[in-house]
């Protein structure tokens, strides 16, 4: 189990692009995680369920660095990190797309996708057209046409929104993308484009969480299912090996299907 | 060319702008209030207004209010005063009163970003301070100030550019222009955008929403300082009621100029036509012989009116692009088999100038 950790050179595909073991965060007198081992190999896509509250938020916020684990240990491509803010974590290449939060509604779509990281000309002025060449870029490598940079987000749908979320996390290079909840208040239709946004994320080469209480958005994306129960991981599972019905009933409760 | 004009954000303020200044004009007996010696008041009077009104509006946009503008201004205007009293050179006792008013934008800042209070409340309090404590210092009795002792310093900011031109029009339109290009073309204008839209967002992004609330907050200062140095200069005398009433009327400038109460939305050049609409209508108000009295009655309808036809606007533009074309449908030809292309907007129209 143990990993080369002074391995310096790219690491190879066996190694986890990031490892969590031994997770425990409590709230005051609540223990959130107990415990947790997690990890999501290369151009992986992981669905993270379980019910609310089961502690898949506060999974992600650990490794998002929005919060910090009492103990456990954290590795990124085979090396012990210590992530404390979320710009440790975007270092690293770990970026987190929340529902509803990533977002400046009134902006526009170019202004949006650098925002707090404008490439400048001089003495801090924005370069524009790089920001709007650059933005329409990234969005058709993910497979989504709008028709200018200058749109306002507020125009967009919401599939589009997560779009250009995503976008962003992509322009940046990142190596991991956390969904958390992409598609909670999104149509039929609209939930087909963000799956569509992120089996493009893989042909990238990139790994990504999604974190779902419906397994049937996630069931047709991912590649392996970790499911939490009341702070503990009751299950780790490769689609292949369980049906929906069978992780449905893992989720409610907490235990297999008969067996 | 005519269709990127009518993209622009602050248009339909413009055109009440113009619209405004025509009817006046016309209305006015004799044409008093185009008339040259009118002008001239009216440029060196209305931009010691409209220059804070600017600074209202960027901090605005970035989702605060400050109340405590015409309170800043007077405490300000006192220490200018008494400064040059005491025979101390007319510019460091200006740099003085900068540093100030960049102190007093700070505070108010820094007690509702640490504070977590709304920037309503605390400038609510610091506006009654402040007022308060140049009361008490000056025992409201009027001052007088002589700017004998350095009349270049005087001139930079109420002299007159071939005897016509005041000085304070410039600043009003140079004030403008910086803060119109900070907030349109630099990267701190976009992290106010962010802060004022959604400071979640900006501050996942790693911007420090607090600072740049502060930064906001100490411009507004800087300005009230530079207003506070022109006014005392122009009316050679201090009086404690300087600034009274300026707070909200900023507020409604702003407002008028398309700004969003909860931040977010706005432009410079949208402000800018604002505030001279407030000042406009003050101004000719009183050429065309209307009692003063009738200012606020026309403040308020101007005001309502503005803010529901942004709204139109805004509804207007949000489902075509545009206030008076449908151009959605122009930018990009929406290639096939594709439903990404073809969302909400529904008549393919094609027409356009």
């Amino acid at each position: 189990m143990n990993l080369p950790k002074k391995e310096k050179t790219r690491v190879d595909d066996k190694t986890p692009l990031v490892k969590m073991v031994g997770i425990h965060k409590w709230f005051g007198k609540v223990h959130a995680l107990k415990g947790v081992d997690f990890e999501v190999g290369h151009s992986e896509v992981v669905g993270l369920v379980g019910d609310n509250g089961a502690g898949k938020s506060t999974l992600i916020k650990v490794l998002s660095g929005v919060h910090v684990a009492e103990k456990g240990e954290i590795y990124f491509e085979g090396e012990k990190v210590r992530i404390t803010s979320p710009a440790d974590a975007r270092k690293l290449g770990i970026e987190t797309v929340y529902q509803e939060q990533a977002l400046a509604p009134n902006m526009s779509i170019s202004r949006n996708i650098f925002m707090g990281r404008e490439p400048t000309l001089s003495l801090g002025f924005m370069d524009k057209k790089r920001m709007n060449e650059e933005s329409m870029k990234c969005l058709s490598g993910l497979g989504l046409q709008l028709r200018s940079p200058d749109l306002p987000i507020a125009i967009l749908s919401g599939g589009q929104r997560q779009g250009v979320a995503i976008a962003r996390a992509l322009h940046f290079k990142a190596k991991l993308v956390i969904l958390d909840e992409p598609t909670i208040a999104l149509s039929v239709k609209e939930t087909q484009e963000v799956l569509a946004f992120i089996n493009k994320l893989r042909q990238e080469g990139i790994s990504v969480i999604f974190i779902t209480h419906n397994l049937h958005h996630v069931f047709p994306v991912a590649e392996r299912f970790v499911v939490l129960t009341l702070g503990e991981k009751t299950a780790d599972v490769k689609k292949g090996d369980m049906s929906v019905e069978e992780l449905t009933e893992l989720i409610v409760t907490g235990r297999r299907l008969h067996n | 060319m005519i269709g990127r004009f009518f993209l622009y954000r602050s248009v339909n303020v413009l055109l009440v702008l113009a619209g405004l200044i025509v009817v006046f004009s016309l209305l006015s007996p004799n044409f008093a209030f185009t008339s040259p010696d009118n002008l001239r008041v009216f440029f060196a009077l209305a931009p010691e207004f409209g220059i804070i009104a600017l600074g209202v509006g960027m901090l605005m946009i970035c989702g605060e209010f400050d109340l405590s503008i015409g309170s800043i201004l007077v405490f300000c205007s006192f220490v200018f005063v008494r400064l040059s009293e005491i025979k101390m050179s007319l510019p460091l006792a200006g740099l003085i009163t900068f540093f100030i008013g960049a102190i007093f934008g700070l505070i108010n800042g820094v007690i509702t970003v640490r504070g977590r209070i709304p920037s309503f409340i605390t400038t609510l309090g610091t506006m009654m301070l402040w007022r308060g404590t140049t009361l008490l210092l000056s025992l409201g009795i009027q001052k007088p100030f002589t700017a004998e002792a350095s009349p270049v310093f005087c001139s930079i900011f109420t002299g007159e550019i071939n005897g016509i031109l005041p000085a304070q029009i410039l600043w009003f339109i140079g004030v403008g222009i910086f803060l119109g290009v900070l907030l349109h073309f630099h990267k701190f204008g976009n992290w106010v955008y962010a802060t004022g839209d959604n400071k979640e967002a900006a501050r996942a992004m790693g911007i420090n929403t607090d600072r740049v609330k502060i930064i906001c907050f100490i411009i507004v200062g800087i300005l009230c300082a530079l207003v506070a140095i022109m006014q005392i200069i122009r009316v050679s005398s201090f009086s404690s009621r300087a600034g009274q009433g300026w707070e909200l009327k900023a507020v409604a400038a702003s407002v008028v100029g398309g700004t969003s109460l909860m931040g977010g939305i706005g432009s410079m050049m949208g402000i800018f036509c604002g505030t001279l609409i407030i000042v406009v209508i003050e101004n000719a108000l009183t050429m065309l012989r209307i009692p003063y009295s009738w200012t606020y009655v026309v403040f308020g309808l101007v005001i309502i009116s503005s803010v529901l036809i942004n709204l139109y606007m805004e509804r207007r533009k949000l489902k075509y692009g545009s206030l008076f074309f449908r151009v959605f449908e122009k930018v990009t030809p929406p290639s096939p088999g594709n439903s990404l292309n073809n969302p909400q907007k529904k008549s393919p129209t094609q027409h356009r100038n």
